[in-house]
């Protein structure tokens, strides 16, 4: 296949950038280059093939790499590049005293090995799979549970997983124990405003569908597959029969949180928030009037138990007989034998009822299905009703808990006259359990109002409203355990068949498809009625094949684009006719299969890229090779280039001395939130230490730009980004000038050199320079920056540097 | 610039020895000769908004947009089609299995607005946009435009760029990358969004693609000014003057290490622009030096209507940035982020008739009054203005609903000012208004029309990206003569 870069067909143009138009490419997409196996080509020399390589295309053309940049230089850019944050001075101190001949080699390892590395280069990936943490389109809701995403590509990349294993658990992670990872598949933006029309309805899912398609395709295949939604590809081989196929592939997959295994740590705290609340409420007891205290507490919206002795029971049925509005809704009915839930529908558990009401997050199946909230709840189909559950044998319980919402954000259509019956068969029904005992609900009270304290002495009075603080603060962390292992990874259910549809339009339904991977390619033999799992599965061990051309290839230059600003394929996410040719198709194959000979590890790619005299070179102009190739793309110099957005906040927030470099977890919020049913977002007016994190962890919103650096190119997650634009812009400027964000920054960074080196102005500003350019001074710069600081004041000496070309760009 | 001058000077003066063959064999070398050859900007990196000359004497130097988003009907606003009053209620012949964007179609509908015929030319426009009416004999109507999509995202897309895909250089950019501006304290471009938000593609409408990020359009609007242009609380104007001047140096001696790099060398020239901009967008901004008589005018003082007065502002801005020499200016109406489907702009699907009695008030007024401000104070005469929409809507109803689907097979687009001819229409749909049918137009043609009123050829304005020889107009597009005065 790569023959046809031997054959000289390759035209390249005087103004020195070098691709062949694709209208002069192969006709028949067969013989493309991208889809022919992947080979170790023949390399004479093969010491160093990247310089080898480079070098080769560069003499072709007239040029030669530069010399090697300077040590300051060289450890300065690598912690840029890889971590997103300059070196410390002691970092930089460390480098420049080790003169061993392998001081670099060995500098490379360590910064591989840090916590800062995944934090960098995860965002190049979140941009790739268009990971956001709200729903996008108009309500633009939060995700909260999204995060969990974000984190686990942190941690895959600093573990360096196996890049196979990787793109594995991103497609069917549930089914290999790393849950998290399906998170890609629901990472993009969804509509959740669902409307009467069931035309609008279908439309919304197969838009839900695309959304997943397309991310797998031009993620991990760099192969657009869109297009095929409406017809066959017009460049490459994908028919629409195969769009249809991988359709069927994820058609089982919807967007919403799943819960994962919680650890034992976890379970043991619920016990004992149980157990605890159960013992508040007796100490409590005594504070509530006579005239009640023989009478349960009120139903509650989020959490209701029922205790009562041992019994035998094949079927246990909640009957309904008011609610405080609407019809009943139950998120989840539990049924207690000792510590375990036995009422799950995957302990064989049946749920029958007497009618459910119809909607996409209400079904019967979620009366017993381990999940809590609203979203995965049962409403009954009229104003009362039941509904049970059947175990597969008689089984001894002793407690039910049930609630409306365990998230806590609806209180309507709450049971509050119920009983609960069990029988041994369904003839003879034993009443365990019912509201007659429960003091009467009322509305918007909680259980504060069922308690008079001021009867009592002061000192016990007060002892109980320190009981019943401490009642309230448990029951809310119970919620927030019981919701906490909740993560925004998508949740499964067996597909209904797949049709081909005509034109895109989900009416027009033609020929029926199993689900399969794209046909010119490979077949994966599936039926249309295989196990939704599998069917995951089997395309992720497709993709993730030594054998398919494109997965290694496609990654390997998504690493050389984000080293050195452009890939080796010019267009990183269209490996098909229609997308660039590489400038150096030898050696990304040469790449291609040392990724995968060497366990799909993503930083062997990175030592042997940041080993090479062609990353090491000096980044300076040299005029008559800008002529040849104004852009660099031929890498007679390593091409300098602005920082991204995120590198430019945690830089400036690193030198500033205040980086805050918790990891994980929930993230930061960069805008203050209107929190209307459609969200509105606005610019934060004071930042405080929570947000001088570093800005991988602010919750990502989409369709919103962040204030002051949303305008250095930052994507807004609607779509696969592979590839960042790189603007200069006056309103850059403008916000980096005279931001409330930035001013602050300046006024910290004034602070803290300071506290660094007391007041006078030379020592600030060696200390500044080697901050923010790991660099000394020169003499003329001392005298000029002093002077400026004793006239205009040091806050804004530290504003002029943090706004410097030197401090954002990439030497 | 100064070599081809040396070369001309030297070609006059000692061209008789000479040969005919090197003559022709040095003017090739410099692309004087072959027509097709690209012609360059000579942009200097540091001044990206310097003004540039033209490839051959332009018409018009300065252009204002308005776009209306949502695809504005041409059926209720400027193509009279009797023959669509006469079926009115009856099946469209040939439209009987059609399905369009959102299904099938219905019966022909006449619009719910009455046509009238308007100024000298009796040019027949609807009630919807009278004061629009009134100017027929100043405009000139292109009435069989065609796009390439029924896609709203897309169609902006394309009726801005060229291409229906995003990521490709908008009209402004290409424009401001060649001719620079007459006016290098204010934006090159400026892209004014509705009041009620953003166009269905966004900042794809007034993106670079891949042209040099400086000539992106920069948006703000009359009522939503730019975001962090003031100097922050606490900085004396001196002060903000001499930290930006240290700035400045501390930029200059970074790039003496890195000559040529044009990067560097356009994000100190940004931080100027910035400067400038401080004074010279608010003062812009400034409307209350406008007086009274001006604002009633546009009906910026229409209180009962607050979005036609925002809209109304936004045109008076409109006018002053062509005022001050900004080159090219954007101008919505209509918007997605506050109400998709018609609520706020023209994508009337379901009822027609409800959403465009709202949106006509707001368009009609202000943008009459903006090209007869422009007239009046004779900048029409070195000003282009042109109304466009991202394709039209059927002559027929929706099945079960009252609005019109996408309809991009016959639209209309119209001119006015500088260079265009005045009270004429050129092409025309079929009888109700569906197809294009006589002198069949494409909004290649309309890019091509607008470039070479500006003075540039649109084949020769090209840039090289990803292997191609890139233009507004892709490989298409031919000049329409027939509507140039």
């Amino acid at each position: 296949m790569i023959s046809f870069w031997h054959s000289g067909l390759a035209i390249f143009f005087v103004a020195g950038v070098f691709s062949a138009p694709s209208l002069c490419q192969a006709s028949d997409s067969k013989d493309h280059w991208a889809f022919g196996p992947v080979k170790r080509p023949l390399i004479i020399g093969d010491l160093k093939p990247i310089d080898d390589l480079v070098e080769k295309k560069l003499r072709a053309n007239g040029l030669i790499h530069s010399q090697v940049a300077d040590r300051l230089t060289l450890v300065r850019r690598l912690y840029l590049v890889m971590h997103g944050l300059p070196p410390t001075p002691e970092q930089v101190e460390e480098f420049i005293n080790d003169s061993a001949p392998d001081a670099f080699t060995r500098l490379v390892e360590k910064v591989l090995a840090s916590q800062r590395y995944g934090e960098r280069w995860a965002s190049h990936w979140l941009d790739l799979v268009r990971f956001g943490e709200t729903t996008g389109f108009e309500t633009n809701r939060e995700r909260p549970n999204a995060w969990h995403y974000r984190d686990w590509v942190i941690d895959s990349l600093n573990f360096d997983k196996p890049y196979d294993q990787f793109i594995r658990e991103q497609l069917a992670g549930d089914a290999l124990g790393e849950g998290i990872g399906t998170g890609f598949l629901v990472a993009g933006p969804n509509d959740i405003v669902k409307g009467q029309d069931p035309k609008l309805g279908k439309m919304q899912r197969m838009n839900e569908l695309d959304d997943m398609i397309n991310a797998t395709g031009t993620t991990f295949l760099g192969l657009t597959t869109g297009c095929a939604r409406c017809h066959d590809h017009k460049f490459d081989p994908i028919s629409q029969k195969d769009y249809y196929s991988l359709q069927a592939i994820f058609a089982g997959v919807s967007h919403g949180d799943r819960p994962l295994e919680l650890s034992e740590t976890i379970k043991r705290e619920i016990e004992q928030s149980k157990a605890e609340i159960a013992r508040l409420k007796v100490s409590l007891s005594k504070f509530i009037p006579k005239s009640l205290e023989a009478l349960r507490e009120p139903v509650s919206s989020r959490y209701n138990v029922e205790n009562f002795q041992a019994q035998e029971a094949k079927i246990v049925r909640f009957n309904i007989e008011r609610t405080n509005s609407s019809q009943p809704c139950i998120d989840e009915l539990e049924i207690f034998s000792g510590k375990d839930n036995i009422a799950l529908a995957s302990l064989g558990a049946i749920a029958t009822s007497s009618g459910d009401y119809v909607h996409p997050f209400h079904k019967l199946e979620h009366i017993n299905d381990g999940l809590y909230g609203n979203s995965k709840s049962w409403i009954a189909a009229g104003a009362t009703g039941w509904v049970q559950i059947e175990f597969p044998k008689v089984k001894l319980i002793d407690r039910i808990e049930w609630a409306r919402d365990r998230e806590g954000q609806f209180n309507d259509r709450l049971a509050v006259k119920y009983r609960i019956e069990v029988a041994l068969d369904s003839s003879k029904w034993i009443q365990l359990a019912s509201s007659s005992d429960r003091k009467s609900y009322q509305k918007n009270k909680t259980g504060k109002e069922l308690y008079e304290f001021l009867k009592f002495p002061q000192n016990q009075a007060k002892q109980g409203q320190k009981m019943l603080l401490r009642l309230e603060e448990i029951e809310k962390r119970l919620v927030a355990l019981q919701n906490q292992n909740k993560v925004y990874a998508g949740s499964f259910t067996q597909p209904e068949a797949t049709y081909l549809l005509y034109r895109g339009d989900p009416d027009a339904k033609r020929d029926q498809v199993s689900p399969d991977a794209i046909s010119a390619f490979t077949s994966l033999e599936l039926t249309s009625s295989e196990p939704e799992q599998h069917r995951r599965l089997a395309l992720a061990d497709w993709i993730a094949s030594p054998d398919n051309p494109l997965t290694a290839r496609v990654l390997v230059n998504r690493l050389w684009q984000f080293h050195f600003g452009d890939g080796i394929v010019g267009t990183p996410s269209d490996f098909g006719v229609n997308g660039m040719s590489p400038t150096h198709p030898q050696l990304l194959d040469w790449l291609a299969v040392e990724f995968m000979e060497n366990d799909w590890s993503i930083k062997h790619i990175h030592r042997l890229i940041l080993n090479s005299k062609t990353w090491q070179q000096s980044s300076r102009p040299k005029l008559d090779a800008m002529k040849l190739d104004a852009t660099s793309r031929l890498l007679w110099r390593y091409p300098t280039r602005r920082l991204a957005a995120e590198s430019i906040r945690d830089s400036v927030v690193m030198v500033s001395g205040l980086l805050n470099l918790k990891s994980g977890g929930p993230g930061f919020n960069g805008f203050q939130v209107q929190m209307e049913n459609v969200r509105h977002f606005f610019p934060k007016k004071s930042y405080g230490f929570p947000d001088w994190r570093r800005m991988i962890y602010m919750t990502k919103v989409r369709q919103e730009q962040e204030s002051v650096f949303g305008v250095f190119d930052c994507p807004d997650a609607s779509q696969s980004v592979p590839k960042r634009s790189r603007s200069t812009t006056p309103l850059q400027a403008l916000n980096l000038l005279n931001s409330t964000f930035l001013m602050q920054q300046a006024d910290l960074f004034s602070d803290r050199l300071k506290k660094d080196v007391g007041s006078n102005p030379v020592d600030q500003v060696n200390r500044a320079f080697s901050l923010c350019f790991n660099r000394f001074p020169t003499p003329a710069e001392v005298q000029n920056a002093s002077l400026f600081i004793e006239s205009e004041g040091l806050s804004q000496f530290a504003r002029a540097l943090l706004n410097t070309n030197e401090f954002v760009f990439i030497p | 610039m100064n070599s081809f001058l040396n070369r001309r000077h030297f070609l006059k003066h000692s061209g008789k020895g000479l040969g005919g063959i090197a003559l022709t064999s040095l003017l090739a070398r410099d692309g004087l000769l072959a027509v097709d050859k690209p012609i360059r900007p000579n942009i200097e990196s540091t001044k990206p908004f310097s003004a540039r000359n033209p490839h051959f004497s332009p018409a018009a130097k300065n252009v204002v947009v308005i776009f209306c988003s949502g695809a504005c009907s041409h059926l209720d606003t400027f193509d009279y089609k009797p023959e669509l009053v006469k079926r009115h209620g009856q099946p469209m012949p040939g439209g009987e299995k059609l399905k369009t964007f959102q299904g099938e179609q219905g019966n022909l509908i006449k619009s719910p607005w009455a046509f009238k015929p308007r100024g000298q030319t009796g040019k027949m426009v609807s009630d919807l946009v009278p004061q629009l009416g009134e100017l027929a004999d100043e405009i000139c109507f292109i009435h069989s435009l065609t796009g390439k999509t029924n896609t709203h995202g897309p169609g902006e897309n394309f009726m801005s760029t060229g291409y229906t895909l995003d990521g490709f250089p908008s009209m402004g950019a290409w424009v401001t990358w060649a001719l620079g501006s007459e006016n290098e304290e204010l934006p090159a471009y400026v892209a004014i969004p509705d009041p009620r938000g953003t166009p269905q593609s966004s900042v794809n409408n007034w993106g670079p693609g891949f042209l040099p990020a400086a000539f992106q359009g920069t948006d703000f609007n009359a009522t939503k000014p730019l975001r962090n242009l003031i100097r922050p609380p606490g900085v004396s104007a001196k002060t903000d003057i001499a930290t930006r001047r240290f700035l400045q140096r501390l930029n200059e001696q970074h790039l003496e290490k890195f000559p040529g790099d044009t990067e560097l060398a356009a994000r100190i020239s940004s931080y100027e622009l910035a400067a400038r901009m401080q004074l010279s967008v608010p003062e812009v901004s400034d409307l209350s030096t406008e007086n009274s008589a001006t604002m009633k005018m546009y009906g910026a003082d229409d209180v009962s209507n607050p979005i036609k007065s925002s809209f109304a502002k936004n045109c008076i801005l409109a006018r002053r940035l062509l005022e001050k020499g900004v080159r090219f200016v954007q101008l919505f109406n209509g918007a997605y982020q506050t109400g998709g489907e018609g609520v706020s702009n023209w994508d009337g699907h379901k009822v027609l008739q409800e959403q465009y009695s709202k949106h006509g008030p707001v368009l009609d007024q202000p943008a009459a009054a903006l090209i007869r401000d422009l007239k009046q104070r004779g900048l029409l005469d070195d000003t282009l203005v042109v109304w466009c929409t991202e394709f039209g809507r059927m002559p027929t109803f929706q099945k079960g609903a009252s609005g019109r689907d996408h309809n991009p097979d016959g639209f209309t687009a119209w001119l006015a000012g500088a260079g265009v001819k005045r009270g004429y229409s050129y092409g025309s749909t079929d009888s109700f208004g569906w197809k294009a049918e006589q002198n069949i137009s494409s909004v290649y043609d309309l890019h091509a029309t607008i470039l070479h009123l500006l003075g540039l050829n649109h084949e020769r304005l090209t840039f090289y990206h990803n292997g191609f020889e890139r233009r507004l107009t892709d490989v298409h597009g031919n000049v329409i003569h027939d509507v140039l005065s």
